[in-house]
């Protein structure tokens, strides 16, 4: 604990994580033989080990003196209360694992992929807690299944983020507050919110809560391997704001700027509110404070208004711009330790609306500070989810999109009552992701007047390259592709889309269905009509900006092992068309070519 | 003395009996509306309705779904079935059937969708055109109308950002005909929200717009091919090698000034046929269709049904034609549908079909979306049957001969004039309102018609004719009294004698004396019956109700605001929608009705915080 937080008073750019260093085992409290440093991991779904790969960054538990010994676990260096945690995992086949909040609350770590009915002991679940004096048969009690299935499939790499609140205790050291797991966030997917754990979990230390300990990893049942943990922890002090001023001006106002206006009521505060507002619109408000900055650092000012505004620091403008009460505007600043002066103008120049006024100061490691009222920031909207299930059989929606931040307006969504889905382009016959889990959220487009007109998928998500996959051979993937859309035609009430390919002036299908096992989409296009151009032109298997991993001759690893590609294994090339890109591609033989994708 | 009360009584009742009116005959007598149930897991949310020649019906919805309908006239039964025949498409605002497939657009691409296997679900979905798309909402599109060519009419909406315009993608504004082999033919451009449209008997075109940027007040306009309706959001495309007309913002004036003077400098910009004005005649105006059902669907072979979302009312306009352009007048017909109004199409026994979704937007109608069917019960109700216009003046003609006496009286009319403004800012108040003076009337032989000379007629401007005196022979008044004729042409021809013999009877005018509070007796306020006359007479019923929240508040709510009598007499005729921040629509200003029925109104509505205290004790 006192090592981090030296090591942040000496750095002004902290990142918003603190690393843990894995270029040895130092970070960790006497490791057992288990716990090795590796460079490189990895394994196909079906093995039920890894293959590794001297180096450094990765953390790999190997079980080599049997299971089962609590002497394998591994506890870090630091203690914690408050934490956010974040880290990359991987499982093999049959995988079993744990991370334990302050050595006594689990977020299990399993090998779940698949699985359609779910527990505590499922991948992500917060473990049950155990008496041995309940009686036996009923020692396990309490334990908490995820939301839903966020299992990626054994072999890759997996994302968890936990944020966890330590239990709190009074003078007396009675405790006060349970701990709570306020988010944990499985691949993207959140599997739980605010669940508070009554008390210890199986298998913790001890059956005494405290305020602060250690992480510990359940290193006794299987491999398992971890790298990028990060994390950030609450001890430091933040800032303070003094009495609020403000003077209150009426008119067309259509910049948060005072210009000559003269002021027609004034007031003190004790902190932000818009409540002394009067009218609904044509109004300037001016907040003064000044604000007490503990230690020099970076802080980050987090504004949110109905209206335009601007957030000025020491004369210097931060948060500014025109928005709606539930966007988030930040910016960033580095003060010194000291007083400064904080001033927010705020106007709202169209009558309809609601008024909010929130502003709070977030500095890395410690928690955020609110500088307005409560009631100043009103609650969200409350807007029911608008779902499109695929549960009894295979759906397609079109709808807007975005994909690598760009909105895409030709695209189709396909669910599958296997639960495996995906969403293309129909102008560029490319696929543009695709998910496991639940369907579509269609509110976006089907709430009130649906603005966006986007849908998302529900699910564990992995975005591809958004590219057409054929090219001719040895010339280049284009970005996009004149491919001309004719359409699609339903087989077994699933697209099959049609295309005539001007580069080869062929006509192609791309039909996409659940493999046979179940574990991933298969895609085929199918040549309809013949030219020998066909015989010229290659599939490509994915694009990876973060290597290729093979793993077997009919299997590779693509963007860090975040999903599978599978073919027949015939040989082909890997290619980096571009600086930190590989490409790996395979020739069309005959009519037709098929590929997996596992993840 | 019983003997003589009951003389007496009887007196009066013979008394009465010569005084008395007719009952009121009201829309529901002539006009019958049939609602078709839809099972509580379909968002039935109508862009298109198709026809099918089998005596079932399509609809098509902003979720993207084509269902059939089976049993849609409900002749033996009232429950009609529903079969999903299509999904998965991007909002589908516009349908139609040709040929055993259906037609159908989405937001980016018009689509063909064939049944190959006739299993009763689609399992081809073609794309004929695939269209642009910034990604804004607003950018939706409606078609495809079949011309007799097989030529597919499509109109593509403009985008919005919440002022102003968006973002254009290609043909945004735009009328255009898809070919059958796929390739585009732009049409006709300056429109901004053509969600209704279609071909009449003669192969023209009308589209439907509703107010907004350069558009002062909903109208119909028709459009022949490289006309320009007003709104240049689409100009960007003029400059394409293939545009039937080269036009730029610089060239159209902007000063608020009335359309007819820029009309002047743009030689293509086409002035609608027929002005909707705002607030009374809808506030969006859909769908057109002509009646073309030979005298099934109505008493009106041969004129247009124009329906309107945001008031969920279908009323009816007759056009004709002045020195080869398109004029001619708007009426009500019938309101009281479910929802807000989008399509309109005739089913095979001639009654109309009446297509609804007001999802994001409020309407009249409540409901979220519907679907209804229009009859004519066939029983001729007194109505204005035509209005056209004359050198000096208007004819109009009834339905029914009318009683002499009461067309011949000047008090029988009210009659003025005005136009609007065009400009970029959002719609127009009524601008240069003028009352109009008759200087004679001519009655037909046959009392069907009646020729009005007029004083002061002005070239372009709306007229608008209030016939609140005029009676049939059975002394009842008209169904709907009022319509409203723009004039873009006034016809050459003989102007009618203006003798003593053909000029309006005045009658020496009982002077209103306007109530003087402190001296009236201790019960000044209307009543509720008077009042919901006032209220339904100056349309306010279409946006307000007495309790209940609809367009606009509730009278209720707005008593409890306090305001005295004459600020509400202010906020009528210059509404503050900052007063009502939680409404979608902003009232639009009510300056034309008469101070004093707003203060017996406002009058009204502040008495009904002394009864809601009396109601709860």
């Amino acid at each position: 604990m006192r090592n981090i937080f030296l090591f942040s008073l000496l750095s002004w750019t902290c990142l918003a994580q603190q690393p843990v260093n894995l270029t040895d085992l130092s970070a960790f409290k006497s490791p057992s033989a288990n716990w090795t440093i590796e460079g490189a991991v990895q394994a196909a779904y079906s093995d039920t080990t890894f293959q590794v790969a001297t180096g450094k960054g990765i953390l790999v538990n190997t079980i080599r003196n049997g299971k089962y010994h609590r002497t394998d676990d591994l506890s870090f260096g630091f203690s914690h209360g408050d934490i956010h945690l974040m880290f990359d995992f991987m499982l093999p086949k049959k995988g079993n694992s744990g991370v334990y909040l302050q050595s006594r609350y689990e977020v299990q770590l399993a090998d779940s992929w698949g699985k359609k009915k779910l527990n505590f002991g499922d991948c992500g679940g917060i473990y049950e807690r155990w008496d041995d004096t309940r009686g036996k048969g009923k020692e396990g009690y309490e334990g908490y299944a995820p939301m839903q299935n966020a299992s990626k499939a054994p072999g890759l790499w997996q994302t968890m983020e936990i944020d966890f609140q330590a239990p709190r205790f009074d003078a007396n050291g009675k405790k006060i507050q349970n701990a709570i797991f306020k988010k944990v966030i499985l691949n993207g997917i959140l599997i739980h919110e605010n669940i508070e754990v009554l008390g210890v979990t199986r298998g913790a230390v001890s059956t005494q809560e405290v305020a602060s300990a250690p992480i510990l990893v359940q290193g006794d049942h299987t491999q398992v391997a971890f790298k990028n943990i990060r994390f950030e922890t609450y001890d430091k002090p933040s800032v303070k704001m003094g009495p609020v001023a403000y003077d209150y001006y009426t008119g067309k106002f259509t910049e948060p700027v005072i210009g000559g206006a003269k002021a027609v009521a004034s007031g003190k505060l004790d902190r932000l509110t818009y409540k002394v507002i009067k009218d609904k619109n044509d109004y300037l408000i001016d907040y003064k404070s000044e604000i007490e900055v503990p230690e020099t650092d970076e802080y980050e000012f987090q504004s949110y208004w109905t209206g335009s505004g601007v957030v000025k620091v020491d004369g210097v403008e931060l948060n500014q711009g025109a928005h709606w009460y539930s966007e988030m505007v930040s910016a960033k600043t580095k003060l010194t330790a000291g007083k400064h002066q904080l001033e927010v103008i705020q106007i709202k120049d169209f009558p309809w609306g609601p008024q909010a006024l929130g502003l709070y100061v977030k500095r890395i490691g410690a928690h955020p500070v609110a500088l307005h009222e409560r009631t100043s920031l009103p609650d969200p909207e409350a807007v029911g989810l608008i779902e499109v299930k695929a549960n009894a059989e295979p759906v397609f929606q079109r709808s807007f999109a975005f994909h690598h931040g760009k909105k895409k307006t030709h695209v189709i969504q396909v669910g599958d009552p296997s639960g495996m889905h995906y969403s293309y382009d129909l102008k560029q016959g490319a696929l543009l992701q695709v998910w496991r889990g639940p369907f579509l959220n269609a509110t976006q487009m089907w709430e009130n007047r649906g603005e966006p007109q986007t849908s998302e998928p529900m699910g564990v998500t992995v975005t591809l390259d958004g590219q057409f996959p054929l090219v001719l051979a040895h010339q280049a993937l284009a970005d996009s592709t004149e491919l001309v859309y004719k359409g699609f035609r339903l087989k077994d009430g699933r697209p099959v889309f049609m295309y005539q390919w001007p580069a080869t002036n062929l006509m192609l299908e791309d039909y996409i269905r659940p493999n046979a096992a179940g574990t991933g989409l298969e895609r085929t296009l199918t040549y309809k009509s013949t030219s020998p151009m066909q015989s010229a032109s290659e599939l490509v298997l994915g694009n990876s900006y973060h290597g290729i991993a093979n793993i077997h001759s009919n299997l590779i690893g693509l963007q860090g092992q975040s999903y599978f590609v599978q073919w027949d294994g015939r040989p082909g090339e890997v290619l980096s068309p571009k600086n930190g890109l590989k490409q790996q591609r395979i020739p069309v033989q005959g009519n037709e070519i098929s590929y997996q994708l596992i993840w | 003395m019983k003997n003589i009360h009951y003389i007496i009584a009887l007196l009066l009742i013979s008394i009465c009996a010569f005084a008395q009116k007719p009952s009121q005959k009201t829309e529901k007598d002539y006009y019958e509306i049939k609602t078709l149930p839809i099972p509580k897991e379909i968002y039935l949310e109508i862009g298109g309705i198709a026809t099918m020649p089998d005596g079932r019906l399509a609809v098509s919805t902003r979720r993207g779904e084509i269902w059939i309908i089976e049993n849609p006239y409900q002749t033996t039964n009232h429950q009609v079935h529903y079969k999903r025949f299509a999904s998965g498409m991007h909002e589908v605002l516009g349908l139609a059937y040709k040929d055993g497939a259906f037609y159908c657009s989405q937001r980016g691409e018009l689509t063909k969708i064939t049944d190959t296997d006739r299993d009763g679900v689609a399992d081809l979905y073609e794309p004929i055109y695939q269209f642009e798309l910034s990604g804004n909402y607003h950018e939706y599109t409606y078609g495809p109308v079949f011309d007799k060519n097989g030529d597919m009419l499509v109109t593509l909406n403009l985008a919005w950002v919440g002022f102003g315009e968006g973002k254009f993608a290609k043909w945004r504004g735009w009328l255009v005909k898809i070919h059958p082999d796929g390739t585009l033919e732009p049409f006709a451009a300056g429109l901004r929200s053509p969600a209704g449209y279609s071909i009449n008997q003669d192969g023209d075109i009308f589209y439907g717009e509703n107010q907004g940027d350069w558009v002062g007040s909903g109208r119909v306009t028709h459009l022949a091919k490289g006309d320009f309706a007003g709104n240049p959001g689409g100009l960007k495309w003029a400059k394409e090698p293939n545009s039937p007309f080269r036009l730029t913002l610089e060239e159209i004036q902007d000063n608020g000034a009335p359309m007819y003077e820029a009309a002047a400098k743009v030689k293509n910009l086409k002035l609608p046929a027929v002005w909707f004005p705002h607030a009374i005649m809808g506030i969006s105006t859909s769908d057109i269709l002509q009646d073309t059902t030979r005298g099934k669907f109505s008493p009106f072979p041969g004129q247009y049904f124009v329906a309107d979302q945001g008031q969920s009312k279908v009323m009816r306009m007759g056009l004709e034609k002045v020195n080869g352009v398109y004029q001619g007048f708007c009426i009500n017909y019938r309101e009281g549908f479910q929802s807000g109004i989008l399509r309109e199409r005739f089913g095979l026994d001639g009654s109309m079909f009446v297509g609804m979704t007001s999802r994001g937007w409020g309407s009249t109608g409540k409901d979220e979306f519907g679907l209804q069917r229009l009859v004519w019960n066939g029983v001729m109700p007194f109505e204005i049957q035509d209005i056209q216009a004359k050198p000096d003046g208007f004819e109009i003609s009834f339905t029914q001969a009318v009683d002499v006496n009461s067309v011949k009286k000047a008090a029988s009319y009210a009659l003025r004039s005005y136009i609007y403004k065009y400009q970029h800012q959002y719609g127009s108040p009524i601008i240069e309102l003028k009352d109009l003076k008759i200087s004679a009337v001519d009655v037909s032989s046959d009392k069907r018609k009646v020729r009005l000379v007029i004083d002061g007629l002005r070239q372009y401007y709306i007229h608008e004719f209030k016939l609140e005196g005029v009676r049939n022979e059975a002394g009842e008044p008209l169904l709907h009294e009022t319509a409203y004729y723009t004039l873009n042409q006034i016809p050459a021809g003989g102007k009618l004698a203006v003798q003593s013999a053909n000029r309006p009877v005045e009658v020496a005018e009982v002077k209103q004396v306007e109530a003087k509070p402190a001296k009236k007796a201790k019960n000044t306020v209307i009543s509720d019956a008077e009042a919901m006359a006032l209220l339904k007479k100056h349309t306010c019923l279409a946006c307000h109700a007495k309790e209940a929240k609809v367009v606009g508040p509730s009278y209720a709510d707005i008593a409890k605001r306090n305001y005295t009598d004459k600020q509400i007499l202010e906020l009528v005729y210059k509404p503050n929608p900052q007063n009502w921040p939680d409404y979608a629509t902003e009232m639009a200003p009510m300056s034309h009705v008469p101070a004093g029925d707003v203060l017996k109104i406002a009058s009204w509505i502040n008495g009904l915080r002394g009864k809601a205290l009396l109601n709860h004790d």
